[in-house]
């Protein structure tokens, strides 16, 4: 599988560090369940693209050597013109491209695509078609890349304890937020800011009945039985995606509808984060002009 | 588009519809009293001031960002173990070898390191993904990868992995068994002491992603990796007989690489005036005698990299103790204005590029 056009390691199989010895147990400070991990947003890191932001998600017990868990970059190029071979659209056509950077997860990705940046890139793209107003650019494109340069996994979680990739929410909820300020960055006419929130069923430890917690941070629990990732528009209400995962005890009918009104809860205060960032965006340029 | 007369074009107008003559009217003002300086209101020999912050990633052994104007780029180095047993041209090194020389042979041969630069990120409108890496990349890739073999910059010894059997047998471990202590006093007379062989090596994976990128990426991506380099910490690896695999061990404080001087990166693009314009205010030419005037813009930026043909990179390296500058790399490619003379003054203006550098590194 050597790609000619990168420099190839050695030819034989590389394998990440194994310890001999457990982790060391983790400081357990208990995230509050009403609350969300703090958010950073900035937006014009790239000033040659359309519009750009940059998100991290601060950890508050974190043993590594930075204290933000969950680092996420987008730019947005366009509106610009369809190549001449594409049929007429009416509407603008948006590509989204979601790429982990190889340094990003415990397990080093590869620069070829794989299947789960395949899925992240298509319910992004979903949840933000919901918001943008296509009809305003015809004939028009526009590519919205966002790069992860840190995952949202925990530094001392041995690999094979778990299916690691309930973090994969948090990631997608991350993306749709920090994907929303670059588009109004790039002044992309939308309805609404679009944010992304999760909410999980939960077990803390072995014995304790199963709780919803909205924005899991996943290290903290023993297990998680069901989550969900919704993106919501809040001043008019309505869900543009929803991705849910996992097995629901079948005895609580509203199970499922309390999950995701929790996760509407997490996405109203990603948005207040995100109206905040924008207003600052707009402010010094009015001091400017 | 209102009709307006050349006099009322704004600037940026002005630079979107003939690039050429706006940098040159920039740096040859008609209007004598109004200072020569770039389209950025940089002066030629002026670079962008450099930001570092290292160790910002978590699942990296070793991570830096660097900023040069807009141009930033995240550097995050991974360590992983290969077995020699994996290695298919692999010799073992000869009993006393740890000069320079065998070093860099054995990081060349068995591709200890791996730099990988990845600019499809959207950093700029041209650098989309989706497409396999374009001709910028890759060579940008082979740069940083010749350069780092050949500045001799990391030591082979660093990430050799050793099994030291005369450890096992004297029950070293935290899990020595106490019954070959017994036969081991016994053995080790009558046979040779056992010296310690090379059984697996670290191969570091440095990979580099530029998130914006406003011109000079070799500078910027160099700069990222000497300085995730240097702040890359490495986990005690031995070789574990009975699992015939590598065990890393979280008793022991992670050990840093011994990173052998500090190479700085310089890069300048050469723009000529074309022939037509007059040659009568050659006040700031660089050559009196040559027909074309020309300046030397150090730390390009977008704009007028795409304006320029020829560009010039040296490395320099000011570290070592009698403060000599010693130079590690030159190169030139794209035209036939550098020579000597004017290299020569480029080495005196990269020697403060890597003043530069050492405050932040």
């Amino acid at each position: 599988m050597a790609d000619r056009r990168r420099i190839n390691g050695p030819v034989g199989a590389t394998v990440p560090p194994v310890y001999d010895s457990p982790p060391p147990p983790k400081t357990n400070t208990e995230k509050d369940e009403e609350s969300v991990r703090k958010i950073f947003l900035q937006t014009g890191v790239t000033p040659s693209a359309s519009g750009s932001a940059y998100l991290e998600l601060v950890n508050p017990d974190s043993t590594g050597p930075s204290n933000t868990s969950l680092k996420l970059s987008c730019t947005v190029h366009g509106p610009r013109a369809l190549p001449r071979s594409a049929p007429f659209s009416p509407h603008i056509i948006l590509t989204t491209h979601v790429k982990y950077a190889p340094f990003a997860t415990k397990q080093r990705r590869g620069y070829l695509r794989d299947s789960s940046e395949r899925d992240l890139g298509v319910h992004l793209e979903t949840a933000l078609r919901g918001a943008i107003i296509a009809d305003r650019w015809p004939k028009s494109g526009v590519d919205i890349i966002v790069t992860i340069v840190e995952g949202d996994q925990d530094r001392h979680a041995p690999e094979s304890q778990r299916d690691d990739s309930w973090d994969t929410m948090n990631v997608l909820s991350g993306c749709i937020t920090v994907a929303s300020a670059a588009i109004a960055d790039a002044g992309i006419d939308c309805v609404d800011t679009v944010a992304g929130g999760v909410a999980a069923l939960v077990a803390k430890d072995a014995t304790s009945r199963p709780s919803v917690v909205i924005d899991p941070a996943i290290a903290d629990y023993h297990k998680i039985y069901a989550a969900c990732c919704v993106a919501y528009l809040p001043t008019r209400d309505e869900v543009t995606n929803i991705w849910f995962k996992g097995q629901l005890p079948g005895a609580d009918m509203m199970l499922y509808n309390n999950l995701i009104e929790r996760s509407l809860v997490a996405c109203r205060i990603a948005n207040k984060v995100v109206v905040t960032t924008l207003k600052k965006t707009i402010k010094p340029e009015e001091e400017v002009s | 588009m209102a009709t307006q007369t050349s006099q009322t074009l704004s600037s940026a107008v002005y630079a979107k519809l003939s690039p050429h003559p706006y940098l040159l009217a920039n740096l040859q003002p008609s209007v004598p009293g109004t200072p020569a300086s770039r389209t950025n209101g940089r002066q030629p020999t002026q670079a962008r001031p450099p930001f570092v912050n290292t160790a910002s990633l978590t699942h990296a052994h070793g991570s830096a960002v660097v900023r040069t104007g807009d141009t930033t780029v995240v550097c995050g180095v991974r360590g992983e173990t290969l077995a020699t047993s994996q290695i298919p041209n692999y010799r073992p090194p000869p009993p006393g070898a740890d000069d320079d020389t065998a070093s860099t042979a054995e990081l060349r041969e068995y591709d200890l390191l791996v730099p990988n630069i990845e600019l499809a990120t959207g950093c700029a409108p041209e650098y989309l993904p989706g497409v396999p890496p374009t001709t910028l990349a890759q060579t940008l890739s082979t740069r940083v990868y010749s350069l780092l073999h050949s500045s001799g910059l990391l030591d082979v010894q660093d990430l050799r992995i050793y099994h030291d059997p005369s450890a096992d047998e004297a029950g070293a471990e935290a899990e020595g068994d106490d019954e070959h202590m017994q036969d081991d006093d016994i053995d080790g007379v009558g046979i040779a002491i056992p010296t310690r062989e090379v059984k697996a090596y670290w191969v570091l994976y440095i990979d580099l992603l530029f998130v914006s990128l406003d011109g000079n990426p070799f500078d910027a991506a160099w700069a990222a990796v000497v300085a995730a380099l240097r702040n890359t910490k490495l986990p005690h690896a031995r070789w574990d007989a009975d699992r015939e695999m590598v065990l890393c061990s979280r008793r022991e404080a992670p050990v840093p690489l011994s990173v052998s001087g500090l190479p700085v990166a310089c890069t300048a693009a050469v723009f000529t005036a074309k022939d037509r314009l007059k040659q009568s205010q050659s006040q700031s030419s660089r050559s009196g005698d040559k027909k074309d005037s020309f300046w030397i813009l150090v730390d390009p930026d977008r704009f007028e990299e795409s304006l320029c043909d020829e560009t010039v990179t040296v490395v320099v390296d000011r570290s070592d103790k009698s403060e000599d500058t010693r130079i590690l790399g030159i190169s030139k490619s794209g035209g036939t204005i550098v020579g000597q003379e004017v290299m020569r003054r480029f080495v005196k203006v990269a020697e403060g590029r890597w003043q530069d550098f050492k405050k932040v590194l």
